[in-house]
This record gives structure tokens, C-alpha cells and sequence, in this order.
């Protein structure tokens, strides 16, 4: 049960407020979308750090004296790993084998299902069809058997990776953007605005997809990074992306787990639990921005 | 007498419906033209072709195979333009016995051909304004931005500030009150009788030549309703621009108009002064003028508790069009003398009076008589 709670707010004549976009949210909504975006910030921040170098300790440096140190070891705030490696360090440098790469992702994802849905959704016919059919495709093909495919066809590198992970997720936002027009259609002005004269690029950029679905195309985006982080990760667990002695959250779970049952659980676990974390916060600040944006609460 | 400022020969538009395996003919051989300053009012009832004829003079039909034929010429700083010039060359029209059997159409070679002729044209020289105003406005950008973007578009006024202060200006001339505070209103925050007076500001921001009003009052309140006819009337005696009025009220029509066609079965059966066509009791009128007329309440009926006659019958489908009159089938003044041929023969636009043409047997044309 959600209460729901009015506002009344006085302003001069004419001046009709909505509520501030945070005053309207739901509290749990909120939530999800703050702690995402800390996530966000966090991965920024850390992305940042491991990119000019400004690291706790060398991910490098090994200390064979010090194998699968506890967290808080002294100079080891979160331990190390098998070869005595700081875990802070690596944990952090962990987030290049993903940032860029993601970013990649959403770009093509957001760009070709844009450029896609605006077709689909404008002209109609074949090319939305092609679209439909391209999606269905998809979905009923498991993501990472696909990208393995591509791997072992190609003996493809993270970035080729990800340009298939940016393919696959055009569908879907075409998808949304072609029923969002769709839906845009019914209200008609985008005639209107083809009747007072504005271009066609005009009406396409600035009113359709930049006005009425720049909400759609965040939410896309971040969800896309949760996608991308999860195939990275997954694949360097399974050995097919970022190597050693390259850290990634992923190949640092499968190097620690060969010592998890030895009851040294920390250097696998807590690149585990960062994965989780991070994807749960991209996923979180999708879905509280489409609560948030779009209204689209399921009603229970 | 001078040319007139849009001149509309001959259009047809047909839809094909899937369907129906067959050619919807919205419009089929409409003639109308409005002069200089002077608000042409098409009436009709639904179906009877007036908003495709409105959306075809501006370029914006969008379905298949849609105008196939006639002539829109529009008078632009002197020089006569042809809106649909060089139509023949992308479509192959197939009659056989008088009936379209198929029509072959480059669809984007024409769609492309449209906004070459429509450049400079749309927005500029005809601007148009929608029924339902609030879907007419983008919901997620204000109206002042949205007025301030059709201004940049059209007049020279360039600067970001220029175009606000004439922004603001007609917002004042469309009547809105405080305007510097409803400009930056979102569409939500306004009601219906607003966002269609924000819509006529960014119809006649650009000072257009035409404009273009279709079921301007449809889906207002009442009361809303005769406020924008009032303002429209108002704006019309300021700027003297010329309207294509298109509207199913009559009472809005004939306040507004100087002119009137009534539109039926895709053509344009009666047109006139106001006054000689929607007069109380004018001499001779097409029948469908005066079924129409007679299903309008007045006071005279209500006070004499009597009932409004409806039209027997259904709007003409524009699929079976019958050879003869494309009314003859729902009229009620067929008479022996002209039976044969009102069931026969479609009547041309016989001229009964100077400037008041009527399509229909009844009233044979002096020099046309057969």
C-alpha cells in the first residue's frame, strides 16, 4: 500500500507549479534512485583514481609474505590476494576492464535504437517489423551463449564485446522509443509542429527524442551498464575477457575462489560483492528513474 | 478581379483501406478558393472530406496513396505557386468506367517533391491550427519556448530576446492574461481554451497569409468555445488574414465566415456568400444545405417544441460513389422532373446567382441547361 500525498502550493496568478520532481517521488523510489546514483558516484570517482593512478598501493607489487592477508591488515585495508597483491588496489583498477567499454555499450545501444526507433516509429511498415522480428530474435537467444559465440568466431577483445552487447540492446530501445512515438502520434503535436513549418530533424531531435524521451533513454542507459558491467564480469570469471594479471572483478572472483574453501572467503568475495553492489545500483536508479519519470509503478 | 489568394482545383485524395480492398475517395474533385482577408467557412458533416481537403492545401496528408489529383495554387508576393506541381509525374491514376481501379504513387518521391513545394510555404504563408489544442503542444517544453521556436523559424527576429518580447507581444494579442507568467507555463498547466489560444499565437506569429483552422472550437466548453470565436474573429478583423475555416457548427461558421462551401461526399455541393447560403430563407439551396440547416436547434424550434429533423439516412461512403447526384440517395426534394436524372448524371456547379454556385438539378444553370 503506497499513500499518496497532496500538496497545495500557492504561487502568483498564472504561475502553475507541478510539484518538484522530488517533492512527487515515492520515498522507495527515491531511495533506489539515491543509492544508485552514490553507486554511480563511487564508480566515477574510482574509475577516476585508478585512471591517473592514484592508488592506495602498486596493484602490481607482490608480497609473498603476505598471501590472502584478512582486511585490515596494516597497509592492506581490504587485505590481499593470492600472490599478496593489495585487494583495495586492484579492486579499484578493476573498474577500467568495464567503465569504457560499458560506456561503448550504451552509446550504441541509445544511438542505433534511437536512430531505429525514430524509423520504426515515424515510417512504420517493414522497418518496424524488421525491428520487431530482430528483437524477438534476441530474446530468444541467451545473451552471453551469443557473445561466446562472437568470442570464439573472432577471438574478439572487450571493446568488440561490447559493440555486440551495444547491438543487442538496440532492439529495445528501439522498441521503446518506436511505441513512445507511437503513443506520441495520437496527440498531434507533432503535426502541429510539421504544419507551423519546423524541419523534420527539428521536430525529430528537439521535440521527440530530446523533449519527450530523454527520460526513456537515461533509464535505457543505466540499465545498459548494469547489462555491460554483468557480461564483463562474466566473462572474466570465465576467462574470455580481462586477464591476468589485468585485474577485473570478474577474474578476481575466480582467482580468489581457489581458496575460498581454505577459509581465506575474502578475496573472491569481495569483488563479488562489489559486482552485486554496483549492478543492483545501476538497476536501482533505472528502475526508480522510470518510476520517478515515466510513472510506469506496477500497481500492486 | 484579382486572383485569389489559394485556389483549390479539382483535388482528390483518396485512402486505400486494406480492408476493403478498396479506394476511400475523402475528397474527390473539390474546388474551393478563399480570397485575400477573407474567412472561407467549409462545412459538412463528418466524413464529408473538409479536413483532408484542409490537410492536403497544407501538405500533411499522411496516408497512401492520398493526393492524387487537381491543382492548389497559392498567391505568394505576387507570383501564383502550384502546391502540387508536377503531381502527374509521380502518380499513375487507372479509371475504368469511371471508377478508379488503381492508383500507382512514388510515395517518398512525392512525399520528397512536398517539401521542396511546401519550403517557405508551411508555417510561413499557411499556417494551421488543430482541434483538441492541448495535444496540439508538446507536453514537455513550455509554450513560451515552443512560441519563441516557431518565431525564430519564421520572422527575423533572430535574437533570443527579440523573439521573446514578440513572444510575450502575442500572447497579449491572443488574449491571455499576464502572459510574461504563462510563458513559461508547461501545456498541462494550462486549460483547453489556452493551449488553442497559445496554438493561434504560433499559427500567426509567423504573420501568414493563410490560415488554416480546423475544428478550431471542437472539444472546448461551450462557453470556451465562443470566447475563441470571438478572439478569432477579433484577430481576423486585426490582421486581415485570410482563413480556411473548417467546422460541423454552423453557428461558428456563420460567425465567423464571409463565404461558405458545403462539403458532401468528398465534393463541394454548395458555395456562396454567408448570407445567400445560410440564410433562413434563402430563394434556392442545395437540399443538403437545407437538411443540414434544419437539424440545427434555433430558438424558433425550441419555442414551438418542435423536433430537429435528422438527415435520413447515412454519410454518403465514399467507396460506392453512384453516378448520379452524390446525395440523391438521402434527398428529400427529388421530384419526377429531375429523377432520371439526379439518379444518372452528377449535376455540375451550376451558378444560380452572381457568386452563389449549387450542385444539384433542381437549379439548372441558365447556360448550361441541357
Amino acid at each position: 500500500m503506497s499513500t499518496r500525498r497532496f500538496v497545495q502550493t500557492q504561487g502568483p496568478i498564472g504561475e502553475f507549479s507541478a510539484l518538484p520532481l522530488l517533492q512527487r517521488a515515492e520515498a522507495r523510489d527515491l531511495l533506489c534512485a539515491g543509492y544508485g546514483l552514490l553507486i554511480v558516484a563511487l564508480v566515477l570517482a574510482s574509475y577516476l583514481m585508478g585512471a591517473l593512478g592514484w592508488l592506495p598501493h602498486d596493484p602490481r607489487e607482490m608480497n609473498v609474505g603476505l598471501i590472502n592477508a584478512a582486511p585490515l591488515t596494516p597497509g592492506h585495508l581490504l587485505g590481499t590476494d593470492f600472490l599478496g597483491r593489495d585487494l583495495q588496489a586492484r579492486l579499484i583498477l578493476g573498474i577500467q576492464a568495464y567503465f569504457l567499454p560499458g560506456l561503448l555499450a550504451i552509446a550504441i545501444a541509445v544511438v542505433g535504437g534511437s536512430v531505429l526507433g525514430v524509423l520504426a516509429g515515424y515510417r512504420g511498415g517493414w522497418v518496424a517489423a524488421i525491428i520487431t522480428y530482430f528483437d524477438n530474435l534476441l530474446d530468444s537467444f541467451p545473451r552471453l551463449v551469443l557473445i561466446l559465440l562472437v568470442i570464439a568466431a573472432f577471438k574478439a577483445d572487450i571493446y568488440a564485446i561490447m559493440i555486440v552487447v551495444g547491438i543487442t540492446g538496440m532492439p529495445e530501445t528501439a522498441n521503446l522509443i518506436a511505441g513512445k512515438i507511437a503513443f506520441l502520434k495520437q496527440k498531434n503535436f507533432i503535426e502541429a509542429a510539421h504544419a507551423l513549418g519546423l524541419p523534420a530533424h527539428t521536430v525529430i531531435l528537439k521535440h521527440i527524442l530530446w523533449l519527450n524521451c530523454r527520460a526513456v533513454l537515461v533509464i535505457q542507459a543505466t540499465l545498459g551498464m548494469a547489462e555491460a558491467i554483468l557480461v564483463e564480469t562474466s566473462l572474466s570469471y570465465l576467462g574470455f575477457g580481462v586477464q591476468e594479471p589485468t585485474p577485473s572483478w570478474g577474474n578476481m572472483v575466480q582467482a580468489g575462489a581457489n581458496y575460498f574453501l581454505q577459509g581465506n572467503f575474502w578475496p573472491s568475495t569481495a569483488p563479488a560483492l562489489l559486482i552485486l553492489a554496483t549492478i543492483l545500483g545501476f538497476q536501482l536508479l533505472g528502475d526508480g528513474l522510470n518510476n520517478m519519470l515515466e510513472g510506469k509503478r506496477r500497481r500492486s | 478581379m484579382s486572383a485569389p489568394l489559394l485556389s483549390i482545383e479539382n483535388l482528390r485524395t483518396y485512402f486505400y483501406s486494406r480492408a476493403k480492398r478498396a479506394f476511400i475517395r475523402s475528397v474527390d474533385g473539390a474546388s474551393l478558393s478563399v480570397a485575400r482577408g477573407e474567412t472561407l467557412g467549409v462545412v459538412g458533416e463528418s466524413g464529408s472530406g473538409k479536413t483532408v481537403t484542409a490537410l492536403s492545401a497544407a501538405g500533411l496528408v499522411t496516408g497512401a496513396p492520398g493526393v492524387i489529383g487537381g491543382s492548389i495554387a497559392l498567391q505568394s508576393n505576387g507570383v501564383a505557386r502550384n502546391l502540387l506541381e508536377g503531381l502527374e509525374r509521380y502518380v499513375r491514376v487507372e479509371e475504368k468506367e469511371g471508377r478508379v481501379v488503381a492508383v500507382e504513387k512514388d510515395e517518398r518521391g512525392w512525399r520528397r517533391r512536398v517539401e521542396t513545394l511546401m519550403a517557405g510555404v508551411r508555417g510561413k504563408e499557411i499556417a494551421m491550427i488543430f482541434q483538441n489544442p492541448r495535444a496540439a503542444l508538446n507536453p514537455y517544453s513550455t509554450v513560451g519556448t515552443q512560441l519563441v521556436e516557431t518565431i525564430r523559424m519564421h520572422t527575423g527576429a533572430k535574437g533570443e530576446r527579440e523573439a521573446k518580447e514578440r513572444a510575450i507581444h502575442w500572447l497579449e494579442r491572443v488574449r491571455i492574461d499576464s502572459p510574461r507568467l504563462r510563458f513559461d507555463n508547461f501545456p498541462f498547466g494550462m486549460s483547453g481554451g489556452m493551449c488553442q489560444r497559445a496554438m493561434i499565437a504560433m499559427a500567426l506569429s509567423a504573420e501568414p497569409s493563410l490560415l488554416i483552422a480546423d475544428e478550431p472550437t471542437t472539444g472546448l466548453d461551450a462557453t470556451i468555445q465562443s470566447r475563441i470565436v470571438e478572439l478569432l474573429a477579433e484577430l481576423k478583423a486585426e490582421t486581415g488574414t485570410a482563413t480556411l475555416l473548417i467546422s460541423h457548427d454552423i453557428s461558428v461558421i456563420q460567425r465567423l465566415s464571409d463565404r461558405v462551401a458545403v462539403m458532401y461526399g468528398g465534393t463541394v455541393v454548395e458555395t456562396g456568400l454567408a448570407a445567400q447560403v445560410l440564410a433562413a430563407e434563402a430563394p434556392a439551396r442545395h437540399p443538403y444545405t437545407s437538411a443540414l440547416l434544419a437539424a440545427i436547434p434555433s430558438a424558433e424550434t425550441v419555442r414551438n417544441k418542435r423536433y430537429l429533423q435528422a438527415i435520413e439516412g447515412e454519410v454518403l461512403d465514399t467507396i460506392e460513389v453512384p453516378p448520379g447526384c452524390r446525395f440523391h440517395g438521402r434527398c428529400n426534394r427529388v421530384t419526377d422532373a429531375v429523377r432520371e436524372r439526379c439518379a444518372g448524371v452528377e449535376p455540375p456547379l451550376a451558378e444560380i446567382a452572381p457568386g452563389h454556385q449549387v450542385r444539384c438539378w433542381l437549379y439548372p444553370a441558365p447556360s448550361k441547361a441541357p
